[in-house]
């Protein structure tokens, strides 16, 4: 400080040395890349086209001419995604906002919504299927477990990032929870609504994706016409997907929500009859290695040395993760402005926004297995359709942001509005959407696993496929560790300078 | 002279520092982290109105947290940027001044339907600050003198003997912020106000209170004061017009001592 008091500024030498915001996020933004391109020869990115070209004209015929009519009871493959999606949300949120008021507070808490949102909704499915079998239980589990841990860390974040003039300004003697219900909840009520609202839409994604594991919601119907080669159905199926996300502001509408969980509750099922003695068994036994429950230390190595590959699916987890998320922040920087109002003409923006739209609508998943079938088995295709998911949910949400943003300049060219007007204010919170993205991501490079790509998730499949349930919750286990550190490493890397997204309240 | 017949000079002292030093933060040894107004001297009697002047920076808002944490549940409370919650109504705004007058369940029944009682006294206090028919309006819907004169009413509705406003006048003009001070005097029998206009400081309050760069300057009844001894309050005032008196501003020249004479007679 008091040397950069003496020694004026002096342009072109050492200009990346200064503390400003702007070269402070520069350099983090460097680094983060430079570490991708270190680590980038480690990962197994080879190409290994086998002939895709037939099997992906044939795909694109499917899309180009879906077979309405072959189509199975869509409709109540559609209302059961709907319902899990919505009933599913509705119990993370019922469990999660408690925990949202703890959060601060109890390590404890932190440490449990930790965990609960380390392990991706697939696996907890794969989890839950082993007690509760294909049923509606498993699957509302599946979404509400994550989901409170999730809903419990960002509702704590929006409500510690609320103004606190208006507390400060409540005579003494003020209780606690009035306090909140009138200075803090209707501050955070917008936010809270809108992430709520964003949350059932992943919600409606991994409802479909639930139907991979078996549960017969859109997903199941769409895997099994993949896998059987029936594109013209898939097409449909997929379409009906778009659709579905697409008319989400139509019918997702405040008054609506009531209706949607009644008919919601119709819909849902079956219901299992659960055998408690068995899932006591479970919990108490088939998980744990049998050595550790019979103290066998030695025996507990062993059991150890006995799974395969631990070490490589680490790194490529770890690895694909990195990649994963400096591709996400490439990407999101290339797309934001397409859909965004302050660049282009109408045209653009329609033509940006039904990408981004249609990019982060498809899940991972199913923009991995495109890839899959294009390139081959490798870590590229995995990192590609993370990159472009996450990229374009990111630049979705940068674009909204400064779509709300006046330029105080008007009539500056577009570069200078991009480089002097958005980019400063919404880089930031870019930035911190990006590492709040890492720790998701990381958990999204699990589910791939499921493709083959070999992550924890391909060993963890393997695991519950071959009834070793001790080996995939061991696993399990280690997955959700390596999420916990990501996170508390992403925690402390997040830009907290004006990384909140501009506040009307405190204008 | 009607001021002087209207107050005693002094009533008992209500808050009195003897050579303390104010800021805030503090450390685990409880010492403060910024200190913004070392060995600070002054007594606030009962029966005064006090104008607190100085530039933005000086030390106003440390000296009013102060004096609202001492004097607790006796002094009203306008707080600078209004501190308004703008998401709800007018009325549930000032409703807030008396919020731990009730029991929660009833405070938070009145967000659904508000109370009779509560209602009509909000009522009446925006009739009088000129807010009738906004008690249903959102406060991020209002403009900002409306919203001035909300946090204003949300103090005077707290019924307190003493007003502490930090800045409570900023955002409406001249002839409106006499009008709301003499809502203020007539409500409350000893008031600390921070405020910007000078004119105003002499003409309507008993005392000065002149802060700069954390030390108390003046500390003198108003009719002792002429505007230019306020003035020293604000030395940016008297330079020229491009009153740069930041920290910077030493190794910036003055344009009077520049070697270019060009302009100068």
């Amino acid at each position: 400080m008091s040397e950069a008091r003496t020694h004026p500024p002096r342009h072109g030498r050492h200009w990346w040395r200064g503390d400003t915001p702007g070269l402070k996020l520069a350099r983090h933004t460097l680094g983060l890349v430079a570490l991708a391109v270190v680590l980038l020869p480690f990962a197994d990115l080879a190409i290994h086209t086998r002939e895709p070209w037939t099997e992906l004209g044939r795909m694109a015929l499917g899309m180009a001419w879906p077979a309405w009519g072959s189509l199975e009871s869509p409709l109540s493959a559609i209302g059961l995604t709907v319902a899990v999606a919505i009933w599913g949300t509705l119990a993370g949120v019922v469990l999660g906002f408690p925990l949202a008021l703890l959060f601060a507070r109890s390590r404890l808490v932190r440490a449990v919504c930790a965990f609960l949102r380390a392990i991706h909704e697939l696996f907890w499915a794969l989890l839950f299927l082993q007690v509760f079998g294909l049923s509606a239980v498993t699957a509302l589990a599946a979404l509400a477990i994550p989901y409170a841990g999730i809903f419990a860390k960002v509702y704590a974040e929006i409500l510690e990032q609320t103004p606190r003039a208006p507390r400060d300004a409540l005579p003494p003697g003020t209780g606690r929870l009035v306090r909140f219900v009138y200075a803090e909840l209707p501050l955070a009520w917008a936010q809270l609504a809108a992430y709520t609202r964003y949350r059932f839409e992943c919600a409606l994604r991994a409802s479909v994706l639930l139907g991979f594991v078996g549960l017969p919601t859109l997903g199941f119907h769409l895997e099994t016409a993949f896998r059987e080669g029936r594109y013209h159905e898939a097409g449909a199926l997929l379409w009906l997907f778009y659709l579905l996300i697409a008319s989400l502001p139509g019918w997702s509408h405040r008054r609506l929500i009531p209706v949607l969980l009644v008919g919601g509750a119709w819909l849902l099922g079956p219901w299992p009859s659960v055998d408690g003695a068995l899932v006591w068994r479970f919990v108490s036994e088939d998980i744990w290695p049998r050595e550790l429950l019979a103290g066998d230390w030695a025996g507990l190595v062993e059991w150890l040395s006995r799974i395969p590959d631990l070490g490589p699916a680490i790194g490529n987890t770890l690895l694909l993760g990195l990649l994963g998320t400096v591709g996400a922040l490439l990407v999101a920087m290339a797309l934001w402005p397409l859909a965004c109002r302050h660049f282009g003409n109408r045209g653009t923006r329609l033509t940006g926004h039904g990408l981004l739209i249609a990019l982060r609508s498809t899940p991972e998943l199913m923009l991995a297995f495109l890839f899959l079938l294009l390139l081959g088995p490798s870590l590229l295709p995995a990192w590609l359709a993370l990159a472009l998911h996450n990229g374009a949910l990111i630049a979705f949400l940068v674009a909204r942001h400064a779509d709300a943003l006046t330029p105080g300049m008007p009539g500056l060219s577009a570069t200078g509005r991009l480089a002097y007007e958005l980019l400063p204010r919404l880089y930031p919170g870019m930035l911190a959407l990006l590492y709040y993205r890492a720790e998701v991501i990381l958990r999204e490079t699990a589910i791939l696993g499921m493709l083959g790509v070999a992550t924890l998730g391909f060993y963890i499949e393997e695991g519950f496929d071959y009834l070793m349930f001790d080996v995939a919750f061991f696993l399990l286990l280690i997955s959700a560790t390596l999420n916990i550190a990501v996170d508390a490493l992403s925690r402390r890397l997040r830009p907290r300078d004006g990384a909140v997204m501009d506040d009307p309240c405190m204008r | 002279m009607e001021s002087e017949q209207r107050r005693p000079p002094t009533g008992p002292a209500l808050v009195r520092f003897e050579a303390e030093d104010l800021g805030h933060g503090r450390d685990r040894q409880g010492r403060l982290r910024h200190l913004v107004l070392p060995g600070l001297a002054l007594t606030l009697y009962e029966g005064e109105r006090v104008a607190l002047l100085g530039q933005s920076g000086s030390g106003k808002s440390t000296l009013l947290a102060e004096l609202r944490q001492r004097l607790g549940t006796r002094a009203a409370w306008c707080p600078q940027h209004h501190g308004l919650v703008p998401q709800l109504a007018v009325y549930h705004n000032v409703f807030m001044g008396r919020l731990p007058e009730h029991s929660a369940l009833a405070a938070l029944w009145n967000l659904v339907r508000p109370l009779a009682r509560p209602w009509r006294e909000v009522g009446e206090l925006c009739t009088l600050l000129g807010l009738e028919g906004l008690a249903r309006r959102p406060v991020g819907r209002l403009s900002g003198g409306q919203r001035q004169r909300v946090a204003i009413a949300r103090a005077l509705y707290q019924g307190r003997a003493i007003f502490l406003g930090d800045e409570p006048v900023a955002s409406v003009d001249p002839h409106q912020a006499l009008r709301l001070l003499g809502l203020i005097d007539a409500r409350h029998s000893t008031s600390v106000v921070a405020l910007h206009q000078r004119e105003l400081a002499l003409s309507h309050f008993d005392r000065v209170w002149g802060l700069r760069e954390g030390r108390l300057v003046i500390d003198a009844p108003t009719r002792a004061l002429t505007l230019a001894d306020l003035d020293a309050l604000y030395p940016d005032a008297d330079a020229p017009a491009d009153a740069s008196s930041e920290p910077a501003a030493p190794t910036m020249p003055n344009p009077e001592a520049l070697p270019c004479a060009r302009g100068r007679p």
